[in-house]
């Protein structure tokens, strides 16, 4: 039977070799996304799932009261006192929640690594990486001790043994303890670890949230208790001694600062789920990016169910090709079910034919993929290849049975007197599949006009500063104390390259914000302002306007001392009508309490990190003023010609003044800021993407629909051409039909692609406006291509031979 | 073999009712070549269409090899049907996608007949029809008068108890025509029972027994004399 039904198949598939292929490939096409976003949902969803630890190791946020900020990290003396006073923890460990990156040196190797972390012996409890060679435990529990994955080890030490060897770190030397295998993917994925996290003086410090604390708790421990008794660790060392120093009672205190609240994420589900710490490091592998994660399975889910209504418009639609055959199968006995059975197995051979295809489509892309997630996803898994025979099964049943019931129903009777080809049955449900059609046609086009305004909008938008021809350079000098001293000597005779037209710094990045934020209290209004410390010039460099006021200058020694610049939304938040001459209580305190300083001048606004955030409020002070000696590049301004040279210039510079062993590092400030809106662009190429695959769909579906049924109608063209019709009346006729479902289609897209992209623009504080250009943009497109295709196929209809159709029957 | 007692048939549209049968009643014994003629909608499509279970009647009663047929569910008629009847139609209604040899295998295909036993029986069911040479052929490279043995030949493959023939010279020359209405004959001189349709007087005068109906309803039968000349030949 098998055999007889799969000769037929062929048969088919011969006959009509373009609409199958092209039904195949459309069904690949949605297949092909959803093997994507199950690629990408896969890898988000596999982080820490190897740790046996997940479901009972929590990370330690907090919440500042006062400012609103969630901070993933806490105090040395806050997760000490955790660890000893409550006893459902059984383990803690202090580690950075970034990598560092830095130079490593062995015997006369250097190595330049960026995954690198640091923290204390609780580590490889909390991550239990499988220790290859060395101590099983208490691996850094002296602070000179080190941990290296096994990778490290063989590329550094290759047959050599590591254990007990000597690395050297910012010039200290570490003794290497273990060699550990890395579980992929994890929170963490360190190629080295050393001991030695907490610094002195701030053991008994409660103010210095500086540390990623995770604890891991005993096996039946409820997190709801644990958190209960962290909080009041909190409560009884911060808030009851900070009100008692104060004079205040602790709810008065509260009332008026606000509290930290302690926030436990699960390691299990933090990597996608966790709090969103405010400057966004969680763990050193970043968060998983779950509005991205949703958007792609949406579109995944959004493009399949396209090309399966189209692969069953098209198998009802071509079903009538068929409708002999089955009216003479019945005839000799075949039961409705055995039809059924026949056209699910012929669905099941296109499907299967399909995935194969989308697997070799996968495959092909997959790289580009990969650099669009800056992932190394790869296709396999016993995971994988369930969910493939998941899918398969899924499609055959959405794609093939509904045709295999519509197909299987048809009247013998009729069927065989030859009258069946001009039945309506069936048509609505078609008419209406390409309705929704349209509709996500309409989505997919608006969704890319809006993407690409808002990306359009972010890379022309006036920054409040002029990045351009402005190199960051890293300025990696390892005497602390001296970095500013170095700075300013560096200053003086990078003056003398040629080519190089200005040279300033500040304490931060564009883009990426500054490296302090202390908060303020004026006239009862708390803020937290970032703090900009910046040599002179560097507003000037910068071209950030001053719009009242004055810039700071060296003419002014007070100007290093006690005075500042504010920008305008630090003014606007503290309002202040007339901020200049304002004195302000800084965040800075010394032995005498907190620096007080006079406002000079009002900075126009800028955007210092991305047009995500809001401007935040800022002060500006002068390197000198404070000597936090925070920066660590120098910002300098060359002139566009002889670039190459000056680049040259300034490299050997580097080499041989600033550090030899650190690489040379720039890059253009302006493309530095451009990073933060690269994930935007690249939406906005996913989009496109998505939209050429989605029009070319809902393009072939029209076609191959408008086809079928105009050639059902070749009967009806025949008699009124015979009657006299013109060539223009009768494409008015055949086309107005998909005019109409053209717009209806439309006006279902409108609300979805309204309110969805309405919530991702909502991600933006520098936003564009919806506005009805894209809307209408989308309409005439829809339109036109509509248009295209439909008078094209029914010119084609009008010029039959009248006799031919005529005649027949 | 067949027995038909006051079977009704009508349409409903919204507005019209048409009684395609009234009240018919028939008898078709084992062996009997029974003609039905008549103008173009006197209801003898729909009479055979619901002997051949594809139509269902409104009412009355009809038994097949002493089953009542009237009432019975979709799966059962299709039971029924590949198990008795063969069908013979004017446009042959052979699948052109597929060959002959896999045309004339549906039937068995559907009545679950194994491999091996198939392949005899259509080789012997085209040697009887003179085909085997075409076995490998598609119906679109045969001649009308070749079709309609195929048709036969697919009709017949399973041994059926009963065949219908809808106008099975219709579509066909006279000289087709008359080889198909001889293989009738032919048939129904090994035994088999024929109902057939037909407009033609002459493909008629073929069978034992002509009946003429008008209107939905049976106005008479008569016995042909041409089947005393076939026995007589046939002897």
């Amino acid at each position: 039977m098998i055999f007889n039904w799969f000769k037929i198949f062929i048969y088919h598939l011969k006959q009509n070799k373009l609409f199958s292929f092209l039904n195949v490939l459309g069904l690949s096409i949605g297949i092909a996304s959803v093997i994507f976003a199950i690629l990408y949902w896969n890898n988000e969803h596999a982080y820490d799932q190897w740790n046996p630890e997940k479901e009972n190791t929590y990370q330690v946020l907090n919440k500042i009261g006062m400012t609103g900020d969630t901070w993933s990290s806490c105090s040395i003396p806050f997760g000490r006192t955790c660890k000893a006073t409550i006893l459902e923890i059984e383990e803690i460990t202090f580690l950075n929640s970034w990598y560092d990156d830095g130079l490593i040196k062995y015997q006369n190797q250097k190595i330049f690594d960026k995954k690198i972390t640091v923290a204390d012996n609780g580590f490889f409890s909390i991550f239990p990486f499988p220790i290859v060679k060395g101590a099983k435990t208490n691996i850094l529990k002296e602070k000179n001790s080190v941990a290296i994955s096994e990778e490290m080890a063989q590329s550094i030490f290759k047959n050599e043994d590591p254990i007990g060897k000597t690395l050297n770190y910012y010039n200290k030397d570490y003794i290497i303890k273990s060699v550990y295998k890395i579980i992929s993917p994890s929170s963490v994925e360190p190629h080295f670890v050393f001991g030695g996290i907490v610094r002195e003086g701030d053991e008994q410090n409660w103010g210095n949230f500086s540390y990623g604390l995770m604890i891991k708790t005993k096996k039946g421990a409820d997190a709801n208790t644990v958190l209960k008794k962290m909080q009041h660790v909190n409560y009884i060392n911060r808030t009851l001694k900070d009100a008692k120093e104060n004079g205040q009672t602790p709810e008065q205190y509260v009332k008026e600062n606000g509290e930290i609240s302690v926030i436990l994420d699960q390691l299990a589900t933090a990597r996608l789920h966790g709090t969103k710490s405010s400057n966004n490091h969680n763990f050193p592998e970043g968060r998983g990016n779950l509005q991205l994660l949703f958007i792609m399975a949406g579109l995944s889910i959004l493009i399949l169910t396209l090309s399966l209504v189209n692969y069953i418009n098209l198998a009802t639609a071509s079903a009538i090709k068929r409708a002999k055959e089955v009216g003479v199968r019945k005839i000799v006995g075949a039961t409705k079910n055995q039809i059924i059975v026949q056209f699910i197995f012929e669905t099941a051979i296109i499907v299967l034919m399909a995935i194969v295809f989308a697997l070799a489509v996968v495959e092909l892309s997959l790289p580009y993929y990969n650099t669009f997630l800056k992932k190394t996803l790869t296709m396999n898994g016993s995971e994988f290849y369930l969910q493939l025979i998941f899918i398969f099964g899924l499609v055959i049943i959405l794609a093939g049975i509904f045709p295999a019931i519509y197909i299987s129903n048809f009247e013998t009777l009729k069927v065989l007197k030859g009258n069946f080809s001009r039945s309506k049955s069936g048509i609505w449900i078609r008419n209406s599949m390409l309705i929704f059609q349209f509709g996500i046609a309409a989505f997919f086009i608006i969704g890319a006009l809006i993407v690409n305004s808002q990306v359009n909008y972010m890379m022309n938008k006036e920054l409040g500063f002029s990045g351009k021809q402005v190199l960051k350079i890293s300025f990696n000098y390892h005497e602390r104390d001296k970095k500013t001293e170095k700075y300013l000597t560096a200053k003086q005779e990078l003056r003398k390259i040629s080519g190089v037209d200005d040279i300033s710094t500040f304490a931060g990045t564009f883009g990426n914000s500054t490296n302090s934020s202390s908060g303020l209290t004026h006239n009862g209004i708390f803020v937290q302002p970032r703090n900009v410390e910046m040599d002179f010039g560097f507003l000037e460099m910068m071209k950030i306007k001053i719009v009242q006021g004055r810039d700071l200058s060296p003419k002014f020694a007070s100007d290093t001392i006690d005075n500042w610049l504010i920008n305008e939304t630090l003014a606007k938040t503290l309002n202040l009508k007339n901020p200049v001459n304002t004195i302000i209580t800084s965040g800075w305190g010394n032995e005498k309490g907190n620096l007080k300083f006079k406002v000079v001048g009002v900075v126009k606004d800028f955007n210092i990190t991305g047009l995500q955030d809001k401007v935040p409020p800022m002060v500006f002070i002068n390197l000198k003023t404070l000597k936090w000696n925070n920066f660590d590049n120098i910002y300098v301004k060359v002139s566009p010609e002889n670039l190459p040279e000056t680049l040259d210039k300034l490299k050997s510079y580097w080499e041989k003044n600033i550090n030899q062993d650190y690489p040379f590092d720039y890059e253009f400030v302006d493309k530095g800021f451009a990073k933060t809106y690269q994930e935007q662009i690249k939406q906005k190429d996913l989009f496109f993407i998505l939209n050429l695959v989605v029009i070319i769909i809902a393009v072939f579906g029209l076609f191959a629909l408008a086809s079928f049924s105009m050639e059902r109608r070749l009967k009806e063209i025949a008699i009124r051409k015979t009657l006299g019709a013109e060539t223009d009346i009768l494409l008015k006729e055949l086309s107005k039909q998909y005019i109409l479902f053209c717009i209806i289609g439309f006006v279902t897209g409108i609300v979805p692609a309204y309110i969805l992209l309405q919530k991702w623009l909502e991600n933006f504080a520098f936003r564009i406006n919806i506005s009805t250009l894209p809307f209408i943009i989308a309409l005439i497109l829809l339109l036109a291509l509509t248009l295209i295709i439909v008078l094209a196929k029914a010119y084609q209809v009008t010029k039959i031979d009248i006799l031919k159709y005529l005649k027949y029957e | 073999m067949i027995k038909i007692q006051n079977l009704t048939k009508v349409f409903r549209t919204e507005e019209v009712e048409t009684a395609a049968l009234s009240d018919i009643s028939l008898e078709i014994k084992k062996g009997d070549f029974l003609t039905i003629m008549g103008p173009s909608g006197c209801g003898k499509s729909t009479l055979l269409n619901i002997i051949g279970l594809l139509d269902s009647a409104t009412d009355g009663s009809y038994q097949l090899l002493d089953q009542e047929i009237i009432g019975l569910k979709e799966k059962g008629r299709a039971q029924v049907r590949k198990e008795n009847i063969g069908f013979i139609f004017q446009n042959f209604n052979l699948i052109d996608e597929l060959s002959v040899y896999d045309n004339i295998e549906l039937p068995l295909l559907y009545n679950n007949v194994k491999a091996s036993d198939r392949k005899q029986k259509i080789e012997a069911i085209a040697e009887k029809l003179n085909i085997s040479h075409r076995l490998k052929h598609f119906p679109q490279q045969l001649s009308g008068g070749q079709q309609q043995r195929v048709a036969v030949a697919r009709a017949l493959v399973n041994n059926p108890k009963i065949i219908l023939a809808d106008e099975p010279t219709g579509n066909l020359d006279s000289k087709n025509g008359n080889e198909v209405m001889e293989l009738l004959t032919d048939l129904h001189a090994k035994g088999a029972t024929i109902l057939m349709v037909t407009h033609s007087d002459y493909d008629a005068s073929f069978s034992q027994k002509t009946i003429h109906m008008k209107d939905g309803v049976i106005f008479s039968e008569k016995l042909n004399q041409r089947n005393v000349d076939v026995f007589m030949n046939a002897k």
